[in-house]
């Protein structure tokens, strides 16, 4: 099933300039429908009280983590079904180890050109 | 029995020889201790500014660039109705060159989507700026436990480094305050007649 245009997409940085990159590169991607949230507790919080369909999240982020927060994220029977695709500088095999044990839905490293957005998305929502 | 109290006193003599040197080796390199310990939180300010103004610089151009997106956007648009009302009244050629002159905008498009993401330099820079101030922490917290320990005390002005680095700290420091904004240059320049 190819990405819904409309689905509300959860973007989880702890810096304003990435929160603002990914949410321009979805935008001209044509999924406007977005929101973003500082760090993976914010970002928990934020996806406990709305239906969003999709969440991109940095890995290092103060408060909570982005993998601490996929952990928590596949731990909840309401969002456990919910697409996560990390964005991080963590370029680590170790690191990407974790995040698919941890159930990630793909992992793109840091800087990334909007094609490698767009070619992860369709992956996900293939 | 005689014999080897004898060794055991001139080893005691050398161990005690040792000892004065490495303290006396360690007084000297006091002053430098006291300077580079009281100079490490303004470096790891520095490095917090830098990381600052990276992230300023960063988000006006990418104000500037969603400005020339939407702009953009809104011109596509525009060709479209302008391109259609041309086919309708069969102007094929004028409408030919304003679908190329919309082939065109669409380039610049990915153009400026490109600038937006090589922006993204600047949280790469940022998470090594956040890991240069903690390992400046760390360091200081390391001089300052070795001043604890060896009972270094500042010396009135002795503790004031005169070194290349130094230099370089202190006109940052100056900087900080002294940097013109160019309304105040543009003043100056007023004054000298410049218009």
């Amino acid at each position: 099933m190819p990405a819904d245009p409309n689905m509300k997409i959860l973007v989880v940085d702890d810096m304003v300039t990435m929160r603002k990159i990914v949410k321009n590169i979805l935008k001209q991607l044509g999924f406007a429908n977005t929101d973003e949230a500082e760090n993976g507790e914010e970002g928990l919080q934020k996806l406990r009280g709305g239906s969003y369909n999709f969440v991109v999240s940095d890995w290092n982020m103060p408060v909570m983590t982005g993998i601490e927060m996929l952990r928590a994220i596949r731990a909840d029977e309401k969002l456990k079904s919910i697409p996560v695709l990390m964005v991080t500088a963590e370029a680590q095999q170790s690191n990407l180890i974790e995040a698919v044990q941890a159930g990630v839905s793909n992992y793109i490293v840091k800087p990334f050109t909007a094609e490698t957005m767009q070619e992860k998305i369709g992956k996900i929502f293939k | 029995m005689e014999t080897q109290g004898r060794r055991l006193y001139e080893e005691l003599g050398t161990l005690a020889r040792f000892v004065d040197n490495a303290m006396h080796a360690i007084s000297t390199v006091t002053p430098q201790i006291m300077s580079s310990s009281t100079q490490l939180p303004t470096a790891a300010s520095h490095l917090s500014d830098l990381k600052k103004m990276t992230e300023d610089g960063t988000l006006e151009v990418m104000r500037l660039t969603e400005l020339l997106q939407d702009h953009h956007a809104s011109m596509a648009k525009e060709l479209s109705g302008v391109v259609d009302a041309l086919k309708a009244i069969d102007c094929a050629t004028l409408a030919g060159r304003l679908e190329h002159v919309r082939s065109i905008l669409a380039q610049d498009d990915k153009h400026l989507m490109e600038i937006m993401t090589a922006l993204s330099f600047q949280d790469l820079v940022a998470q090594r700026v956040k890991k240069l101030v903690a390992i400046l922490d760390e360091v200081q917290t390391k001089l300052v436990e070795l001043v604890v320990v060896f009972g270094l005390q500042r010396n009135g002005h002795e503790a004031v480094g005169t070194g290349i680095a130094d230099q370089m700290l202190k006109q940052l420091e100056e900087s900080k305050t002294t940097a013109m904004k160019q309304q105040v240059a543009d003043d100056l320049l007023a004054q000298f007649g410049f218009k």
